[in-house]
């Protein structure tokens, strides 16, 4: 391709020139306003509030990332193809599939992890264990992700709401009435210890 | 998956200039959500050299409304369409139709103008390690016209007669009700006439075009529209026929109609037939089943997808009577 055959070469999309002015002129013309190029494969991003600088290959999903790359192996891959919602995890607030998501197209993203989420001691975790929301257990980090998901979208949610919310994450064991239990005694518990909070202020 | 290079497109210019540089051996990526699954199938026989993300170009996240028209940027993600407060109140069926795909994790990735330019749903097209050399990968013939063709087309096939695999889009027919227009890096295009499918192509776009905008023009009053689908699950899970309806109702009879059926064709099938039917006619539960029956008239079905013609006018007749009331 020409980036081998030209002396200077865009850092920004790879384009090649004969001439510096020829460069120049490209990168004013076409990435005015981009900021600093980073590094080829360099992305940073926060993963569970610890900040991360990294070097990824462009075929690298989020999932593997995290999951192989990282280590942290809370999040479970099954279909790898987006439609059983097990690798789910909060990027930027929303819950997503970790699995259809490029590494690389994660750069100053916010993800949150099952791990992030136990770490912060979230009562979804007793809940879940209480309520038994679980068979095999495969498929529950993925629900605790989407739940929380949820319950910071919406600290309150009816039942509907929350099996709109779960609509996404299968689980081939059936707990499904288990979930919507383990998240309205959640969400109750949040309202009390919010309530609290805000008493002793 | 296999190696290739990634590119981030800071700007729409940016955008076509890589993928004029690439032509067909770049793809371009938004929400991902179609794209990866194909890559990690291996379904074609040439794979991506280039993967180009514009998801990074500023400003193609919007919706705006004027008096004339809802603006609607291109990489606006289907679940922001489907909570959108102006979607919802004026073009119904888009919002519908938004919240209705996928899932609600897809929702959040996904984009409308990845929604209408995703590939083709057929189980041969999309065997794994290009298994079947079917017509879409210029081979020699489609093997669901002999095979399980539970879910194809009922309306014939396309690439020259053949391809019988469905359009899996939620959002294309309500767009095409909605006489929606897609605004392209370099044209406009009608939503109706945006579909073709091609050997690996599935709209009118050039190698170097990329979608940026869908408007929707205001309904005139006394519109109301609705998009209704039949898929065996609620929730992850493609269509087997989904159908989008705007009919406008002046002084009790229909002044102006627009029937939308997908998953029924290699494209959006747009159910002429039945807008005939109730074009100045005050609507009730008869006009509404004719309407159906002329929506399936030129029906085609292939050996397993008979149910699929009683499917598609039972969702035109009850399209057709949610718009009354």
């Amino acid at each position: 391709m020409t980036k081998e055959s030209k002396k200077y070469v865009c850092p920004y999309c790879g384009e090649g020139f004969d001439t510096a002015e020829g460069l120049k002129e490209h990168v004013f013309k076409m990435h005015k306003g981009c900021g600093l190029p980073v590094p080829e494969g360099g992305i940073r991003l926060t993963i569970n509030k610890s900040e991360y600088e990294l070097k990824v290959e462009p075929n690298w999903t989020l999932y593997y990332l995290i999951h192989d790359v990282l280590g942290l192996t809370g999040s479970k891959q099954f279909c790898d193809r987006g439609a059983c919602g097990s690798c789910t995890m909060i990027v930027d607030g929303k819950p997503v599939l970790s699995c259809m998501m490029l590494a690389i197209e994660c750069d100053r993203k916010t993800v949150e992890t099952v791990e992030g989420i136990a770490a912060e001691g979230h009562p979804l975790i007793g809940a879940y264990v209480k309520h038994h929301a679980m068979q095999c257990g495969y498929c529950t980090p993925g629900f605790v992700v989407t739940s929380k998901a949820l319950l910071d979208r919406n600290p309150d949610p009816t039942e509907e709401e929350i099996i709109e919310a779960l609509a996404g994450n299968i689980c081939r064991c059936g707990t499904y009435p288990q979930h919507v239990i383990a998240v309205k005694e959640t969400a109750a518990k949040l309202q009390v210890e919010k309530a609290a909070g805000k008493g002793e202020k | 998956m296999k190696e290739f290079k990634h590119f981030n497109a800071y700007s729409i210019d940016e955008a076509v200039s890589l993928l004029g540089r690439y032509g067909d051996r770049a793809c371009v990526i938004a929400g991902g959500t179609d794209l990866l699954g194909k890559m990690k199938d291996v379904i074609l026989p040439t794979y991506p050299e280039a993967v180009i993300n514009i998801k990074t170009i500023p400003d193609l996240n919007y919706i705006t409304q004027s008096d004339e028209m809802l603006k609607i940027g291109a990489l606006t993600t289907l679940a922001e369409i489907a909570h959108s407060e102006a979607v919802r109140s004026r073009c119904l069926a888009l919002a519908e139709a938004a919240c209705r795909a996928a899932s609600p994790q897809i929702r959040n990735m996904g984009t409308i103008a990845g929604n209408i330019c995703q590939d083709l749903r057929c189980w041969y097209y999309r065997n794994q390690n290009n298994r079947f050399s079917c017509l879409r990968k210029k081979g020699g013939r489609c093997y669901a016209i002999k095979g399980d063709n539970r879910y194809h087309s009922i309306f014939g096939g396309s690439v020259s007669g053949g391809c019988m695999a469905v359009h899996p889009s939620d959002t294309a027919p309500a767009l095409i009700a909605l006489d929606a227009k897609i605004k392209t890096s370099s044209r406009m295009i009608d939503a109706q006439d945006f579909f073709e499918v091609k050997p690996v192509k599935t709209t009118v776009l050039k190698t170097d075009e990329i979608v940026t905008e869908i408007q929707v023009p205001a309904p005139p009053a006394g519109t109301s529209s609705t998009f209704l689908k039949f898929a065996l699950r609620k929730s992850i899970d493609f269509p087997i026929v989904n159908c989008a309806a705007m009919i406008t109702v002046k002084d009790g009879k229909v002044a102006g109609a627009r029937i939308c059926l997908n998953a029924v064709h290699v494209v959006p099938y747009r159910a002429a037939r039945a807008e005939k039917v109730i074009i100045g006619k005050s609507l009730n539960e008869a006009v509404a089943e004719e309407a159906g029956q002329a929506a399936v008239a030129e029906a085609k079905p292939l050996e397993h997808n008979k149910y699929m013609v009683a499917v598609a006018r039972t969702l035109v007749k009850r399209a057709i009577l949610a718009c009354t009331g």
